[in-house]
Parts: structure tokens; C-alpha cells; sequence
């Protein structure tokens, strides 16, 4: 992770750095492009003034050069020994002051006229073929006007060699004669010339017009002159401004002078050129200095980013430590660098802020998940916590030789009775208050510290006692089930609570933490189904809730194996004795534990839905059975128990409407009985299922009637022809008055709204007739007949009326 | 010879040259000499006469002699001058010198000399030296009279330092008889040498 992060620092380090160098490279790129360009275009425009230049220092040079040796030449002639020799008409003297003379001012060439412009001597050979240049030069000195120091030189070849000629006359004291003297143009014009006009000068010669050019002298290398010469230099590019030549792949712009233009006697051809490329290109020095200048740069600018990436990518990783420590769940140290200004602060800001966010969000979390939020107390998981650390201590304790007591922890269990319907009933803002209120009570009962209450789940809560042993756990349970016989008053409710209470301990029930709950839930349930109030974990319980996790399955395979038995409880008329119905129940003979109770597989029947199939069965079977029963002269009602399920079923009138066709039972000869909690669940639909139920021709009747909290109003909406009492009522009315009153009241109300009433519970002869002076229409209990094989019905039913022989009912029943 | 002379005088008439220049106009100090076309007359050397040097100038520019005239340079300068002649009728040369050379110069040969001063170069002066008694220099106004010519054939020449190069001068034939003969001459002179020095 740290490696990951650090490479991608060095990453994004190495992409600013590249960022940053490669943008001062596009400058510098950017000004050295223009520096080029403009160079270039400042010598486009400079070259044609520059080669200007040149051409006039060329012909200045040549001026000046024409006026040094025409005043040279002027002195020479006026040299009186000069002079005295010409006048010695010694052909070799004569020749000899010429040579001699000539080389004092630098003259090659030397020849000596006469007035007439012959020819009398000269120093070396070809010198008549500058006669017309003679005559010229003799013409212009001696033309009128002309100053006495005018300049007069011609440029001309002799032998193939470019020279300068100056014509002066010699003057003794009035002409005599004249002398022209020649000058070779060496490399001294190209050295001036560079020397004054930076430009290169190349002179090139040729005796006629026809002739290949030859070079003659240059500034610039052979293979350049070459290209030169090569260019077809005619007379009419004379006096026009620059031409451009191409020479050995180098382009030059070249400004033509011609010095002689003579098509017999040779022209002479100076060039003043300036290379173009040179021109434009960068000089070397500024290149250095430019590169110079973008290495420094390019070094700054590397250290410098470096530098900044550096400050810029630190408290990036302080951020990223502080981001792997909230990820290691270190939410206590601060993020750091939270005072900055930049962005980097900011960034530190919303760390800090998410670092105090996380951090309290965890302590809801840590509340949420260790603490149950509408009681405040500890929930399931801290429990579990705190019973194992309790055991701990424990073994701790055990662990060392000075403690004698005997290690125990013991964990009570605890689930409300009927918080279901009292939730249902008074809604759930009433369940959590309720729940609160139980939640105080229970923390009121426990004077140890160390010792924890919890809710572990919907109306179950919890206890912990350390170092407590079933004694203790006992009088603990004992202490609850005393506060729980006062009952709660909440907002003008008067709630009757109670709870099953199941105790377990270690090390006697379990070996861990786990094990102690799971056991004491398991002797709660068992609490719950016996009614027991308390119960100590016993390891009977245990395999009778091993039992039930594999009773499904068995109860799927007891429908299909015939394992089911439908038992009939009979329904007695108490005004004429006669037997008038039968409740229909379910009895399991299961192959190996026998006769199961319902209450060890109905309420698990309920949970699964598994009662739908029961249901289905029991009616169907009640129907073979009313066959049956009818057939041997019973006219009875057989009445069924709906669940809720059922009545959610929406199906459920259709399938039993199959089975009276399949069955051939007229719907009147069942009665559907239904509890008030199950209509609650779900009135409405409840309330359509029972509709259709009725319109097909059923008896409708309220079963337990008095336990739930049905209103009467309510009650005259749903269509039923029965109430049936709660057996509690009945039960106790012989010996509670209240009961009794309850008993009276609610027959007079059901006849009053036309119902039938049916007592259940009827346990002695007693309760009997205080429910027929009461007018009860029928009655059901052990006093008749407990529940029986439905085979056994038709027979016992005859026993009944023999014992009583309520003849006159019994045909009377019969008659009906 | 001085019977002829005095003959020619006795009969002779004068003969008057007027020389104008290319332009037409009186050129002064143009040689007029006439000469015997046959034959010699015997001269005699003029008397010793002189050019001499002032301002830096020759003075007189021009001079006609006739041969074994003596003629003297004296210098009337503070500074000194170097007259030399080139020409192959009297090439000499007096070096530097002040006041007056010892010796004069003997022009014993008939031709033009070409006077210059070595250290002046704007000096020059001709002295034309002839061999004929028959010789005068043009005025100002351009006219020269020859008196006393003895009839016959004789060829007039007009030489003037104006005319170009090596040229002796313009010559014409002329036949004089006892009476007085006026000759027109043109030299082809633009520019007068003689004129204003700088």
C-alpha cells in the first residue's frame, strides 16, 4: 500500500516535472522559431542593402584605388630622371626607367607613348593590344574641362590578367609623351573588401565574349566561384540590382559590376555575393548562448519543480498516511496540516471533517450494534459480549489456588406474554413504551453491579448475573415474577404482564458463552409452553427442542404416512342435553414418540403455515367423518379452527367449497371457528374471507372469545352466528363472581345481537347448570367428553344419550 | 649678304601676318617666320638677350631667336629654380640656381625648346629658335610685320604654343614682291597655354 502510494508520488512528481520541462522547452523552441524567422526575415531584408554596400565600397575601392595610382603615376611622370631617361632615346634606357619607375609605385606593366598615342616602349609583351584603351584613357585625360587631378583609370585584361591602367601624360614642361601604367587587382580589393563590407568579392575574367568566365581572384572557396562563373552573367544584368545564384547547394544573392565590357579585348566581371543561407542562419555564437541559456533554464526549472512537486506531494502522503490510519480504524489523531491556506488545506479540512464524521458515525454504529435503542439497554451482541467475559473472569478466578468458591455464571431469559397483542391492539408506540417500562422494572431487580440486563430481541430480554449460581438465578426470577403481578399502568391502560423465564448456568448447562444463552432461551420456551413462569435449563428440554427442529419434515410426512388422527370433542345442547356438534381436532400418532400434543407442533404448525395444510386437512377429514356420522343418524354441526393464515388464504373458500362437492356435505354442517387475534392480524382481508365463507353457507363463530380486545362494534360487522367463551371465564365462575358476570354478560349480549353462545371449559356438573340457568345454548369440556377418536364418536354419542336419556331431545334432535 | 639685305631692303616690302585662333579671334604671341623656299639666307645670332624668371613665371613666355643667339636665365625670384629643356634643340639644364647663371645658353641648333623649371611645373617657355632673318611675334591683337623681306619664294610659318604636340606650326607659301603682302593665318588653337596661369 505504502509502496503503491510512494509510486505514484514519484509519478506524479515525474508528470510535473516532464510538464514544467516540457513547457519551457515548447518557449524556448517557440522563441528560438521566431528568433530564426526573424532572423531570416531581417537579412531578406538587409541582403539587398548589404550587397548595395558592397557594390559601392567596390567601386569606391576601385575610385580610390584608380585616384592613389593615377596621382603615383601623375608624380612618376613628373619625375625629372623619369623625364631625362624618356628623353634618351635609348630604347633599352627608356625601358629600364619604365621598369624601374613603374616598380616604385607598384606598376606592372609600364608602356610609353608618344603624343600620337604610339607605341615607343613597355615592359614585358601584349601591351599593343591596349591601344584602344590607351586612346580612351589619352581622350579622357585630355578632354576638355577636365580637371588637371582627374581621375582616369580603365580596368582591362592584359595577358589574361585583370589590371588596373592610369594614363598620365609626361610634361616637360607641356606633353610629351604619355605613360600607361597597370596595376594587377590582387587580393588585396578582396581583403579590403571584406574588411570594409563584410561581403565576398569574386572577379572573373574572360578575353571574349564567347569564352567560358575564369575566376580570377575570390573571397570565397573554389567550389562556390565555380557555381558562380558557371551563371550566365550577360551584359544586361550590368547595373541591375541582386540576382540570385545557386552555387554547389548554397544560395547567394550576388550584385553583378562589370569593370570592362569589351567583346574583343576581354571584360572583367566583378561580383559582390552574400550567401542567403548564412545569412538567415543563427549565428554560432547566439546558438551556444541559446543553448547555454536552455540548459540553465531547463536545469532551474528541473530543480525547481522538482522542489515544488516535493512541497506539493508531502502532505499528499501525510494525507495518504492519514487516510490509511482512518483505514486502519485510528480515528483519534488528527489529520495534520489543517491550518494551511491552499488547497492542500482544504483537502486536510474535508479529511478532518470526514476523520470527526467517521469517527462519530462509528460510535452510532458501536451503539447501534451493542445497544438496543428504545430500551438504552445493552442489546443481543454486547450480551453475548458481557457472558463471555463473565465466564472468563470466571475461569480466571477459578484459575488461581486462593479462590475455593466455585466458578458460575448464570443468564436468565425472559419473553413477555401477549406483547404481541398489545402491540396489535394499542399500536406500537404503546409496545415501545410498554417496552421501557419493563425495562426499568427488570433493571430495578438487580441490586448486583456487574450484573446486566438486555433486550436481545422483539419482547425478549435478558440477564446476566456473574458469579451467580441457579440459587441466584432462581431468586432473581422469583423477584421478576413478583414485580411483573403489579400491573403496568400506561397512559390509562392497565396492562397485565407476565413472562416465561428461562435460567441457565455455567459451567453446569453449557461449556461457553453461547451455549448458557442458547440453553436458557431454550428453558424459556419451555417456560412458555408449560406455562411454567420459571424454569431452570434441564437437559430433557433439550432434546425436546431437538425434537422439534426435524418437525417439519415429520409433520409433511405424518399428512402423507396417515400419521394424523382427527379427534371430535362433542358441543352439548344444555337446554335439551343432545349432543349438537363436535369441535374437530388434530392428534398426532407419531410412530415412534406416540401421541405428539398439539400444543408441541400446532404453534409451530401456525409459525411455518404448515396450519394451512393441516387446516385443509381436518376439513376434509371432518367432512369423511359427517359422512359417515350422518349416515349412522347424527345430525351434528362439526366445527373447525381457522388460523390466521387461513383466513389470509384467499383461496380457502374456494378449496372448501371443493371438498363439501367432492365430499357431498352441505356447507350448513360446519361451523369455522375463528379467534379475535387472528381477524386482527389482517381485518380486512380477514373480513373478505369471512364473507365469502358465509355467503357459501358456514357457521361462523368467535372462538376464546373475551381474551382478545375485539370491539363490540366491530364485532356486529363480521358475519358470525356463535361465540364461543374463553375457557378461562368458565372455568372460573364457579368461584369467581366476576367471572361469572363476565360469563352472564357476554351471553346477554351475544343473544341480544342474535348469536348463539357456546361455554367452553365445562368441567363439572356445577358449571353446567349455572350455564343453563344462564341461558347458554351449548356447552364443551371434560364434564361431557373430552376429545376422542373420531371413530369412537358415533359410538360414545350413543353412550351419552343412554346415560342420559334425553329421549325426547334425542328424537327431537333426530326429528330435526 | 648685307647687299642683299640692303638691296632687299632698298626694295623689299613688309609682309604682315595676322593669326587668329580656331576660334577666330587674334591669338598674340604666335612665331611667324618666313623662310627662303630655296636656298639659306644667311643669319646672324640676334643679339644675347634673356628669359628671365619672375613670380614664377618665365618671362617672356615666348621667345624667337635665331641660331648662336646667347641667351641668359638670370632668376628674379628669392627662390630658386632648376630650368631645364628637354627638347632636341637645345636640351640643357641649369640647376638650382639664384641671380644669374654664368653662363648664358647658346641655342645653336634652329627648332623649338621647350623651357621648364624642374621644381616649378606650371613654368614653361619656348624659345623658338630660327634661321631666317624673317621672324616676328604676334600682338596682342594677333598682328606680326615682317619688314624688309626680300622678293621671292618663301614659305611663312605660324607656330604657336597652343598647337598640339610635336606640330612646328602652320606653314604657307608666299611670294613677296615689292609690295607689302598682308597674310591671314588660323592656327587650330582652343586653348590658349598662354593664358592666365592659375
Amino acid at each position: 500500500m505504502m509502496g503503491f502510494a510512494s509510486l505514484m508520488g514519484r509519478s506524479l512528481k515525474a508528470r510535473l516535472i516532464a510538464t514544467f520541462l516540457g513547457l519551457l522547452l515548447v518557449v524556448q523552441l517557440a522563441g528560438f522559431s521566431a528568433l530564426r524567422a526573424s532572423l531570416s526575415t531581417h537579412a531578406h531584408q538587409e541582403l539587398p542593402a548589404r550587397l548595395d554596400v558592397g557594390d559601392r565600397v567596390l567601386h569606391s575601392l576601385l575610385t580610390q584605388r584608380a585616384q592613389k595610382l593615377t596621382d603615383g603615376a601623375r608624380l612618376l611622370a613628373a619625375d625629372f630622371g623619369f623625364r631625362e631617361a624618356i628623353h634618351s632615346k635609348d630604347t633599352d634606357t627608356i625601358v629600364s626607367a619604365l621598369e624601374n619607375h613603374g616598380r616604385r609605385i607598384g606598376a606592372m606593366r609600364v608602356a610609353l607613348y608618344d603624343t600620337a598615342l604610339a607605341l615607343q616602349a613597355s615592359t614585358g609583351d601584349d601591351l599593343e593590344t591596349l591601344a584602344p584603351l590607351a586612346a580612351r584613357l589619352a581622350g579622357q585625360v585630355m578632354r576638355p574641362g577636365n580637371a588637371v587631378d582627374s581621375t582616369t583609370s580603365e580596368i582591362g585584361l592584359l595577358s589574361d590578367q585583370p589590371y588596373q591602367f592610369v594614363m598620365v601624360p609626361i610634361k616637360a614642361p607641356v606633353v610629351v609623351g604619355w605613360v600607361l601604367m597597370g596595376f594587377p587587382i590582387d587580393e588585396r580589393l578582396v581583403s579590403d573588401m571584406q574588411a570594409l563590407a563584410a561581403v565576398q568579392v569574386t572577379l572573373l575574367t574572360r578575353t571574349h565574349a564567347t569564352d567560358a568566365w575564369q575566376v580570377k581572384l575570390s573571397s570565397m572557396s573554389r567550389d562556390h566561384t565555380e557555381g558562380l562563373s558557371k551563371h550566365a552573367w550577360g551584359p544586361l544584368q550590368a547595373g541591375s540590382g541582386m540576382t540570385s545564384v545557386k552555387a554547389n547547394g548554397e544560395e547567394f544573392s550576388v550584385h553583378p559590376r562589370w569593370l570592362t565590357i569589351d567583346a574583343d579585348h576581354g571584360s572583367v566581371l566583378a561580383l559582390t555575393s552574400l550567401s542567403v543561407d548564412a545569412a538567415t542562419r543563427i549565428p554560432h555564437d547566439l546558438q551556444v548562448a541559446l543553448l547555454v541559456t536552455t540548459v540553465i533554464s531547463c536545469l532551474v526549472f528541473g530543480v525547481g519543480s522538482s522542489l515544488t512537486a516535493h512541497r506539493m506531494i508531502t502532505p499528499l502522503h501525510r494525507l495518504s498516511a492519514a487516510a490509511d490510519r482512518l483505514g486502519a480504524g485510528d480515528y483519534a489523531t488528527p489529520i495534520g496540516d489543517e491550518q494551511r491556506e491552499d488547497e492542500i488545506g482544504h483537502l486536510s479540512q474535508a479529511f478532518e471533517r470526514m476523520r470527526v464524521s467517521v469517527s462519530a458515525q462509528k460510535e452510532e454504529i458501536l451503539k447501534l450494534a451493542y445497544w438496543d435503542t428504545i430500551t438504552g439497554l445493552p442489546n443481543r451482541a454486547q450480551f453475548r459480549d458481557a457472558v463471555c467475559s463473565a465466564i472468563a473472569a470466571e475461569q480466571q478466578k477459578h484459575a488461581a489456588p486462593a479462590s475455593s468458591a466455585q466458578p458460575s455464571v448464570a443468564v436468565l431469559m425472559l419473553d413477555l406474554d401477549r406483547f404481541k397483542h398489545v402491540n396489535d391492539v394499542l399500536g406500537y408506540r404503546f409496545g415501545d413504551l410498554l417496552l421501557m417500562q419493563v425495562a426499568e422494572r427488570l433493571a430495578q431487580q438487580l441490586v448486583r453491579g456487574g450484573d446486566m440486563v438486555a433486550r436481545i430481541g422483539g419482547d425478549e430480554f435478558a440477564i446476566l448475573l456473574r458469579s451467580g449460581d441457579a440459587e441466584l438465578a432462581q431468586t432473581v426470577a422469583r423477584r421478576i415474577a413478583t414485580a411483573f403481578d403489579a400491573p403496568l399502568t400506561l397512559e390509562e391502560h392497565t396492562v397485565d404482564m407476565g413472562a416465561g423465564i428461562g435460567m441457565a448456568c455455567w459451567p453446569q448447562h453449557a461449556s461457553d458463552a453461547d451455549m448458557l444463552i442458547s440453553r436458557a432461551e431454550l428453558a424459556m420456551y419451555s417456560a412458555k409452553q408449560r406455562s411454567a413462569g420459571a424454569l431452570m435449563y434441564d437437559p430433557k428440554i433439550d432434546a425436546a427442542s431437538a425434537q422439534t427442529l426435524s418437525l417439519l419434515t415429520e409433520m409433511r410426512q405424518a399428512v402423507s404416512d396417515n400419521q394424523l388422527r382427527l379427534f371430535l370433542q362433542p358441543k352439548l345442547s344444555l337446554g335439551t342435553g343432545a349432543v349438537v356438534g363436535a369441535e374437530a381436532l388434530v392428534r398426532w400418532q407419531h410412530p415412534q414418540r406416540g401421541l405428539v400434543p398439539p400444543m408441541q407442533f400446532i404453534p409451530f404448525a401456525e409459525q411455518t403455515g404448515f396450519i394451512r395444510v393441516l387446516t385443509i386437512w381436518i376439513f376434509e377429514e371432518a367432512a369423511r367423518h359427517w359422512r359417515m356420522l350422518h349416515a349412522e343418524g347424527l345430525m351434528i354441526t362439526l366445527s373447525v379452527n381457522l388460523s390466521t393464515r387461513d383466513l389470509l388464504d384467499q383461496d380457502l373458500p374456494q378449496k372448501f367449497e371443493a371438498l363439501l362437492v367432492k365430499h357431498q356435505v352441505p356447507a350448513e354442517a360446519f361451523c369455522l371457528e375463528i379467534t379475535e387475534s387472528a381477524i386482527m392480524d389482517d381485518p380486512q382481508r380477514a373480513l373478505a374471507t369471512l364473507n365469502r365463507l358465509s355467503a357459501l353457507g358456514f357457521t361462523l363463530s368467535i372462538d376464546d372469545f373475551g381474551t382478545g380486545y375485539s370491539s363490540l362494534a366491530y364485532l356486529k360487522r363480521l358475519p358470525v352466528d356463535e361465540l364461543k367463551i374463553d375457557q378461562s371465564f368458565v372455568k372460573s365462575m364457579e368461584t369467581d363472581p366476576d367471572d361469572a358476570k363476565i360469563v352472564r354478560s357476554t351471553i346477554d349480549l351475544a343473544h341480544n345481537l342474535g348469536l348463539t353462545v357456546v361455554a367452553e371449559g365445562v368441567e363439572n356438573a356445577r358449571t353446567w347448570d349455572m350455564l343453563r340457568e344462564l341461558n347458554c345454548d351449548q356447552a364443551q369440556g371434560y364434564h361431557m367428553g373430552k376429545p376422542m377418536p373420531a371413530d369412537t364418536f358415533a359410538n360414545w354419542s350413543v353412550g351419552w344419550l343412554t346415560r342420559h336419556r334425553p329421549v325426547d331431545v334425542v328424537s327431537a334432535v333426530i326429528l330435526h | 649678304m648685307l647687299p642683299l639685305l640692303l638691296c632687299g631692303s632698298a626694295q623689299a616690302g613688309s609682309v604682315a601676318v595676322n593669326v587668329t585662333d580656331a576660334a577666330g579671334k587674334p591669338l598674340p604671341l604666335a612665331v611667324v617666320s618666313i623662310e627662303p623656299v630655296t636656298a639659306k639666307l644667311a643669319v646672324q645670332p640676334s643679339a644675347p638677350t634673356q628669359v628671365a624668371q619672375s613670380k614664377r613665371q618665365f618671362v617672356p613666355r615666348v621667345s624667337v631667336v635665331t641660331v648662336g643667339t646667347s641667351v641668359a636665365f638670370p632668376n628674379q625670384d628669392t627662390v630658386r629654380h632648376h630650368v631645364y629643356s628637354f627638347s632636341p634643340t637645345k636640351n640643357f639644364e641649369l640647376k638650382l640656381y639664384s641671380g644669374v647663371p654664368a653662363q648664358p645658353v647658346l641655342f645653336d641648333k634652329p627648332g623649338i625648346a621647350v623651357l621648364g623649371c624642374n621644381i616649378h611645373d606650371q613654368m614653361a617657355a619656348w624659345i623658338v629658335v630660327v634661321d631666317t632673318p624673317f621672324y616676328a611675334l604676334t600682338s596682342a591683337e594677333g598682328h606680326a610685320r615682317v619688314n624688309a623681306v626680300t622678293p621671292g619664294s618663301y614659305r611663312v610659318k605660324v607656330w604657336h604654343p597652343g598647337l598640339p604636340g610635336n606640330s612646328d606650326g602652320v606653314s604657307q607659301a608666299l611670294t613677296v614682291g615689292a609690295a607689302d603682302i598682308e597674310q591671314a593665318m588660323r592656327l587650330d588653337v582652343g586653348v590658349n597655354p598662354l593664358g592666365p596661369q592659375p
